[in-house]
């Protein structure tokens, strides 16, 4: 069923608008990340992004990064509190912070990039569902 | 009109082809600018992942894989990496080298792009479905990628060593030239788009036209209570008829007036509507029912052949099938029967209007005899004499004053003086001439115009008898005795000049058989209480027989002009005329005779002991009563 969900996400990013596109994509991803929860709060660096995050259900987005489940770093190269999960959004911020970021999700070539990193999601207790297992990275 | 509606139509689907063939032109035009541009770019593209794939195969050796040498000697990555971005360009966007790892991701081995740089051994999610086909076939694949922004088109080369793909050349195109293409048509794709939505919307206005059109068409020709068609619809059926091919049933429920005065109107509609159904399931596909008036319903019954007819069957099954049925109005039975005219050929006759009118008359004495029959023009002869005036002709006289009456004196045998008068009726043609009785009174006979007519006479000769204070005589027949209508309308007429009806004399005529001998008696008594006198015409020829004086209260004999006529001449009419006469005298009947044409016959029934004389030998029809006898007649009165 997951799998199903994740393809028709995926299969949206072919036809839908680029806003649109991202807006699944997280979807999928925070729901995978946190299974368990009802609402997840998020933290944005890119007051620009907000719009993306605020549209999906189940998601609520907090100004003070002590609220959030996750922080998503668009441009951030120093992590405001050290114990929360991150998430990158853009490749350079990805590659910084390899070593205790769970995953990336960037553009390249004008095609989407997920990226997860199996020991940094061993640390947080996370397990991906099998449809995003294939984006898990072992050695970065 | 049709013609003109071809013209439109042909007009109308030459335009729409027009476009439409414009419009695939135009589409065509355009598909053939993408590809040619595509193929410009493809083989490019193709020769320039030819000269990488030549550069990289002097690296491959059959010990090492491409991805060991290349993970092995970045300075080689690096020097191959600047050769690629030489052919970088805006419109070749990206040029880079994948491989294939052993869980099936795509990784960077080279990459000659300027921006979105990828990193060795970077994984880079593609369209793995389509790359892998590369990977298996070994053959070079063209991907169309409508789907990614900014790009276009990308060209796949494997990298083949040792008989074994090892990587994949991928060249982005990324250009705008379809976009332009496509931007420049885009206009012209608009406009199609609306003169296909404008001429969609145009078809679907039409066609709710069309559906409306015939819907109002249909709703004007149909009657709303029955379902049946109406007069409208009548009009134009009769226009495109062949005569000679239908039979026309007219068909009247009986006592109808009774269900709505009984039941309410909500049942007389409830009784139209079942009995319209019933028609409708007797009668065939190619039969016309029409809703002609109240309860009358015309039939068109079609003729397969001229010679067969099916108005006999299924006017039967017709009467039958109403006969038997019980209507139920709110849980109250009603029974009803009909009646039934036909005209079993329409075409022996001026027009299909006056058939019509003949099946109104076969109908007419349907009801007469008693209703709940079937009558067949079997009665009447169909052919008209031309000369006989039409139906419609008398009723439009009667309509515009133009009936008339002459009178004929009466005349006292031993003072020859005038007594009284005989009206006999004439129509007035349009161009003022004269018509006899005999033109148009058959022609009527059994119709609703012969009781308009009766009216009429009524009325025209009690205003000569208020004008004159003479008696006058009319004819009728016995049948119209006991006709209810006519009946009512002598009543009527009589109670509305009830101080002048003891100077009216109803003149009757034994013209048929008639069995209900006690109808007719109460009918006279009644007529006689208003002081009407009762004469019996033509004694002595036809029907008549003496039988009639036991039953009915008769105050004079009018002796028949054929014995009258032959008496000087014939011993049998003198001897008939005398025991007449005789038998008259017993009795108290005061005795005229017809005929009195000369001065021999005068003497001869007056010593016969005749009273009263007639003929043109004692005075001709007149359309003006003469004054010098009224004179005389007015003195005697007053004396």
């Amino acid at each position: 069923m997951k799998k199903l969900l994740l393809y028709l996400s995926l299969a949206l990013t072919l036809v839908a608008s680029p806003i649109e596109k991202e807006r699944s994509i997280y979807q999928t991803i925070l729901r995978a990340i946190f299974p368990e929860k009802a609402v997840i709060n998020v933290w944005l660096d890119n007051p620009k992004k907000y719009e993306i995050f605020e549209k999906i259900h189940g998601v609520h987005v907090v100004k003070n990064h002590k609220d959030a489940d996750i922080l998503i770093l668009y441009h951030s190269f120093d992590v405001p509190a050290k114990d929360k999960i991150i998430f990158a959004d853009g490749y350079l911020v990805f590659e910084h912070f390899k070593n205790r970021i769970v995953g990336g999700f960037y553009w390249q070539k004008g095609r989407p990039n997920l990226v997860f990193v199996k020991k940094n999601l061993k640390d947080h207790n996370i397990t991906l569902p099998p449809s995003l297992r294939d984006y898990i990275e072992d050695d970065m | 009109m049709r013609p003109i509606n071809g013209i439109y139509f042909l007009l109308f689907t030459s335009i729409i082809l027009s476009i439409v063939y414009l419009h695939y032109g135009v589409t065509q035009t355009h598909t053939k600018l993408t590809d040619n541009f595509e193929k410009v770019f493809v083989e490019q593209a193709g020769q320039f992942a030819t000269n990488i794939e030549n550069e990289l195969s002097s690296l491959l050796d059959s010990n090492k894989t491409l991805y060991t040498v290349l993970k092995e000697n970045p300075s080689i990555r690096e020097d191959l990496e600047r050769g690629m971005s030489f052919l970088v360009t805006p419109s070749f966007k990206y040029v880079y080298l994948l491989y294939r790892d052993s869980r099936g991701k795509y990784r960077y081995l080279l990459d000659g792009s300027r921006e979105d740089k990828g990193i060795f051994n970077q994984k880079l999610d593609v369209d793995k479905q389509k790359w892998n086909r590369c990977y298996e076939t070994g053959k070079d694949q063209i991907l169309m990628q409508k789907d990614l922004d900014g790009l276009w088109v990308t060209y796949l080369k494997p990298v083949v060593n040792q008989e074994r793909v090892e990587g994949v050349i991928a060249i982005d195109f990324s250009t705008s030239l379809p976009t332009t293409i496509a931007e420049a048509t885009k206009p012209i794709e608009n406009i199609f788009l609306y003169i296909f939505a404008a001429i969609g919307i145009l078809i679907l206005i039409l066609l709710y036209q069309t559906i409306l059109n015939i819907r109002t068409k249909k709703e004007s020709i149909l009657d709303p209570l029955t379902g049946t068609y109406n007069r409208n619809y009548l009009k134009h059926f009769l226009k495109s008829i062949n005569p000679a091919r239908y039979q026309i049933m007219m068909i009247d429920i009986d006592h109808f007036k009774k269900i709505n005065d009984n039941f309410g109107h909500k049942a007389g509609d409830m009784i139209l509507q079942q009995v319209a159904q019933t028609i409708k399931e007797e009668v065939r596909k190619e039969d016309r029912v029409i809703r002609f008036g109240g309860e009358e319903f015309l039939v068109f019954l079609h003729k397969k052949t001229l010679e067969c007819s099916a108005a006999q069957e299924i006017s039967f099954r017709l009467k039958e099938r109403i006969e038997r049925r019980t209507f139920m109005y709110e849980d109250t039975p009603i029974h009803i029967t009909v009646s039934i005219g036909i005209t079993s050929n329409p075409e022996h006759f001026k027009d299909v209007p006056e058939a019509i009118k003949h099946a109104d008359e076969m109908l007419y004495i349907a009801k007469r005899e008693g209703r709940n029959k079937i009558i067949f023009d079997v009665h009447k002869k169909s052919v008209q004499n031309s000369a006989q005036k039409s139906i419609s002709e008398v009723k439009e006289a009667i309509e515009n004053d133009r009936i008339t009456c002459y009178y004929q004196p009466i005349v006292d045998l031993e003072s020859a003086k005038t007594v009284k008068y005989e009206a006999l009726v004439r129509m007035i043609d349009t161009d003022g001439k004269i018509i006899a009785p005999y033109l148009f009174l058959d022609t009527i006979a059994y119709t609703s115009v012969y009781s308009e007519l009766t009216k009429r006479i009524i009325e025209i000769v009690f205003k000569q008898i208020k004008r004159h204070r003479i008696p006058i005589s009319i004819n009728l027949n016995l049948s119209d005795i006991l006709d209810n209508m006519i009946f009512a309308i002598i009543t009527d007429e009589i109670q509305r000049n009830i101080d002048l009806a003891d100077r009216l004399i109803i003149e009757l005529l034994e013209n048929e058989h008639n069995s209900d001998i006690e109808n007719l008696r109460n009918r006279l008594i009644e007529l006689k209480s208003y002081g009407v006198k009762i004469s019996i015409d033509d004694f002595g020829s036809g029907f008549s027989n003496f039988s009639i004086f036991q039953d009915l209260p008769i105050d004079t004999l009018k002796i028949d002009g054929s014995l009258i006529k032959d008496i000087e001449t014939s011993k049998i009419a003198y001897t008939i005329t005398e025991s007449i006469v005789l038998f008259a005298r017993k009795l108290d009947i005061e005795c005229v005779a017809e005929f009195v044409h000369n001065e021999a016959v005068r003497r001869i029934v007056k010593d016969l002991g005749v009273t009263l004389g007639q003929g043109y030998h004692l005075g001709k029809p007149e359309p003006e009563i003469e004054q010098k006898t009224l004179m005389r007649m007015a003195s005697e009165i007053s004396a």
